[in-house]
């Protein structure tokens, strides 16, 4: 005898228990006689060993041991269905037998099952069959069915213990129903691993709904003879009832403790879908074979309403699941913009699709965080290695992503869909750890080998103590119509984004000709270059530039920066561009003009906040007069260098209700510059602002005068990688040679 | 650099310690950070800019509704935002900030802490 691990249970041992001629054993239980006969002479051809017993004699022919009105009635049956005819109730010796038949190899099998020792549930319970057949119709989930199902076989047949078991996928299976004698330990959750019921018994309870063994400590009946003479094989044993099982099998009911036990098939859509298992352990148990018969048609009753309860229990979810889709993509639909937002803070939330715990959503770069999730900074990582690894639906995630494991807790199971658009979007749920204690019906990990003299083979355990197993880093298992909703409102987003995306194309086009100068005028006297670097993430910024003529001559130049980018601050740039147009006509100065600009914001646009410089030149004379509020310095370049006008601040606009801007004059004269410029150009220097101002200012102190060379120079020397929308401006002073053509 | 807004107490007094890039992306945050401080219904908050390695004007725009909301709540509200510290208080002396709410160089030079120190 060697003892060895299940992984090391060698291959022989189990293909010798798979050979075992479980159909074609050659014996039969001792509880009936079997006699195999031909038709319609009823000539004895196979006969277990136990039929003198029985008939008190030899049996050549069934005319020798049957009455002539059973005879009539035998024959009578033959010519239908033999399982209507079953069982025949007939007299043999002055006793009841139940004649149970049907066809094998070319024979009539026929079983004489004597009615003597059958427990009897008795004719109130059949009585009672359509008040349980409607108990069973009547439930509404799987665990009332399987509840009512076990209680109502006991009934009937009186085992200690009745259980429902039903098999998962790799054929383990669990115990989910149960009913059983006052005094036994429950075995109800207890799970039972694969290898106790071998893939060849599993085969024969896919067509054989019922097996009985009234006494597992029978010795088994040979048939005789041994081998059929009509085929040359052993007689046929699969759909017999008196079928001798196999010693292995009986051996692992020996050691449970059962001394009888039954089990009944549960067949879903031609496939084994569980059992239901009666054990009894007090003695020998054998119900009638018309209680069988009832359990057995509880048994194909349950069958046939399990796929609608198991459809049943899905339905409740998928139902809740595809109303959440529908509200959501109608969210999208309402709301093309903004779906960050919308996804994130509406009534209904991406997190509100399916059940979990949290919810990542990243639209146009941008995360968002709902419930319980990891921290922001493992989010992106984590999804992105779950997309890379080409699972992005695990109820495991440290099995996938080893470098996960420390965040079971939030993200034991992710489900994650890319949103399409090539903007690396995407959605995402997260799951928390569901520590699970699968409870085996003894350790599913040490089953034995035995050494016989045919060499080694699979002995049934000996042990059924429980044995718990935690089950760690898992959540609940993502369902089907889960994964389905979730890529149907990542598609969802995707066209939004797409249709948004013409759309703005077409907006933008609108916006940049209200917003910027589709070319700088001329103004007599001076000379203007401009430059406008759009950010490639964003076309339409927050930022403007303009050039006013004013009545007397003068030109007013416009720098602003609305806060905020996209359409949003688009739609506030163009009524600030154009309210302040209007204000720089009427109003006495640059200063005054800003105060109404402010007011503007302060009373339709609360809330807003901008920074703009109004720079107003008269060509004239070179007299130029400088508000600035709260923008970045104009910055004023000489021959001899460069400075920012510190002069003539005030706050940004939309900071106080009245502002009061102040002015500042400076005075142009020979090659001195005013360059404007928005904060895209300097505010992302390595070393910040204050930095990116310095190299501005040296370069243009050393920039050419030319005022598109100047700013060719400042570009390439500052080199604004990251492109907030910048505009720039280089606002010479009168150019000596145009001075001198000014007009007078 | 991650963006994160901190619930804590600065010279004793409720505090919203701002971390990372303060801008169009990260606003939201401040603002719901706000929005919670506020319903809790204290005397005076302070906003932390000492770990605000950037702010844009957008950022700037929040502080700016910030402001408002305190003020609408009746609620006394600082920014601490160190001179040393140059980027984000240059920024904020741009846009003139100081003028819709009072900025602070260190958390000593808010007046409640004065109130604090008084024997």
């Amino acid at each position: 005898m060697s003892d060895t691990d299940a992984g090391a249970v060698p291959d022989e041992a189990l293909l010798r228990c798979a050979d075992e001629p479980i159909a074609v054993p050659g014996a039969v239980q001792p509880h009936g006689v079997l006699l195999a006969v031909t038709e319609p002479d009823f000539d004895v051809v196979v006969a277990s060993a136990n039929a003198a017993e029985l008939f008190g004699r030899a049996v050549e022919t069934l005319d020798q041991v049957l009455g002539g009105v059973d005879l009539g009635a035998l024959r009578a049956g033959l010519a239908g269905d033999l399982a209507e005819v079953s069982p025949l109730r007939v007299q043999v010796a002055g006793a009841d037998v139940d004649l149970v038949l049907h066809r094998a190899d070319g024979l009539l099998l026929t079983e004489w099952e004597p009615v003597r020792g059958a427990e009897q549930a008795g004719a109130a319970w059949h009585r009672r069959l359509p008040t349980v057949l409607q108990r069973l119709s009547a439930t509404a989930t799987l665990d009332e069915l399987t509840a009512v199902l076990a209680r109502d076989v006991r009934t009937v047949t009186g085992f200690d213990r009745v259980m429902v078991y039903r098999f998962d996928a790799e054929w383990n299976g669990e115990v989910i129903a149960e009913a059983r004698r006052d005094g036994l330990e429950p075995f109800l959750g207890l799970r039972f691993p694969a290898s106790d019921i071998p893939a060849q018994a599993r085969a024969l309870y896919a067509t054989n709904w019922m097996r009985i063994i009234p006494d597992a400590g029978y010795r088994p009946i040979p048939l005789d003879p041994a081998v059929t003479p009509s085929t040359g094989r052993p007689l046929d044993l699969s759909g017999a009832m008196l079928r001798s099982v196999s010693p292995v099998h009986l051996e692992y009911l020996a050691n449970m403790g059962v001394v009888s036990s039954m089990s009944i098939s549960l067949i879903d859509d031609g496939r084994l879908w569980g059992l239901i298992a009666c054990h009894h352990y007090a003695g020998p148990h054998r119900p009638s074979y018309a209680d069988r018969v009832a359990a057995e048609f509880l048994g194909r009753t349950a069958s046939l309403l399990l796929p609608t309860t198991i459809v049943a229990g899905e339905q409740t979810g998928i139902v809740e699941v595809a109303h959440r889709q529908a509200q959501l993509a109608a969210v999208v639909g309402r709301t093309p913009r903004e779906l960050s937002a919308a996804l994130a803070d509406g009534d209904v939330t991406a997190l509100d699709l399916l059940p979990a715990g949290g919810a990542a959503v990243r639209l146009n770069g941008q995360l968002r965080l709902l419930g319980t999730t990891p921290p922001a900074d493992r989010v992106e990582p984590l999804v992105r290695a779950l997309l890379a690894a080409g699972t992005p639906v695990t109820d495991a995630v440290s099995r996938v992503v080893p470098g996960g494991a420390d965040l079971a807790a939030t993200a034991s199971g992710v489900l994650a869909v890319e949103v399409p658009g090539g903007r690396d979007d995407f959605l995402a749920w997260f799951r928390p750890e569901t520590i699970r204690e699968v409870t085996w019906g003894g350790n599913p990990y040490a089953s034995k080998t035995a050494q016989t003299d045919a060499g080694p083979r699979l002995s049934p355990r000996r042990s059924f103590e429980a044995w718990s197993e935690t089950v760690r880093e898992t959540a609940q298992p993502w369902r089907e119509h889960e994964v389905a909703a979730a890529r149907a409102l990542a598609g969802d987003l995707a066209d939004a984004a797409l249709s948004r995306a013409a759309e703005d194309d077409r907006l933008i086009t609108a916006l940049q000709r209200t917003l910027l100068l589709e070319e700088l005028p001329k103004v007599a006297g001076v000379a203007l270059a401009a430059r406008y670097l759009p950010s490639a993430d964003d076309v339409v910024g927050g930022d403007w530039y303009d050039l006013v003529p004013l009545p007397g001559g003068a030109v007013s130049l416009v720098l602003g920066d609305v806060a905020g980018h996209g359409l949003a601050a688009a739609a506030v740039t163009a009524q600030l561009r154009h309210a302040l147009r209007a204000h720089l006509l009427r109003a006495p100065g640059p200063g005054a003009a800003l105060d109404g600009l402010n007011e503007v914001i302060a009373a339709l646009l609360p809330g807003e906040m901008a920074t703009a410089v109004v720079v107003q030149l008269d060509p004239a004379t070179g007299e130029v007069v400088v508000a600035n509020a709260g923008h970045l310095p104009v910055l004023h370049a000489t021959p001899s260098g460069a400075e920012f006008l510190a002069d003539g601040r005030g706050p940004a606009l939309g900071l106080l209700d009245a502002a009061g801007y102040r002015e500042t004059r400076v005075r142009l004269s020979g090659e001195d510059r005013l360059l404007l410029f928005s904060d895209g150009l300097v505010e992302r220097g390595r070393d910040g602002l204050a930095s990116g101002l310095e190299k501005l200012r040296a370069a243009a102190a050393a920039a050419p005068a030319e005022p598109q060379a100047l700013l060719d120079a400042v570009l390439a020397a500052l080199d604004p990688r990251r492109p907030t929308t910048s505009p720039c401006w280089a606002s010479p002073g009168p150019d000596r040679r145009a001075g001198g053509r000014r007009p007078v | 650099m991650l963006f994160d807004v901190e619930r804590t107490t600065l010279a004793g007094r409720p505090s919203l310690t701002v971390r990372g890039e303060l801008d169009l992306a990260t606003a939201p945050q401040l603002a719901e950070a706000v929005d919670a401080q506020l319903a809790a219904g204290p005397e005076a908050f302070l906003v932390d800019l000492t770990h605000t390695v950037f702010m844009d004007s957008s950022g700037a725009r929040e502080l700016a509704r910030t402001a408002r909301k305190a003020l609408a709540a009746g609620v006394g509200m600082h920014v601490l935002a160190p001179h040393r510290h140059g980027a984000v208080r240059l920024t904020i002396d741009l846009l003139e900030l100081g003028s819709a709410m009072p900025i602070v160089d260190s958390a000593a030079a808010i007046g409640f802490v004065e109130r604090d120190a008084t024997p």
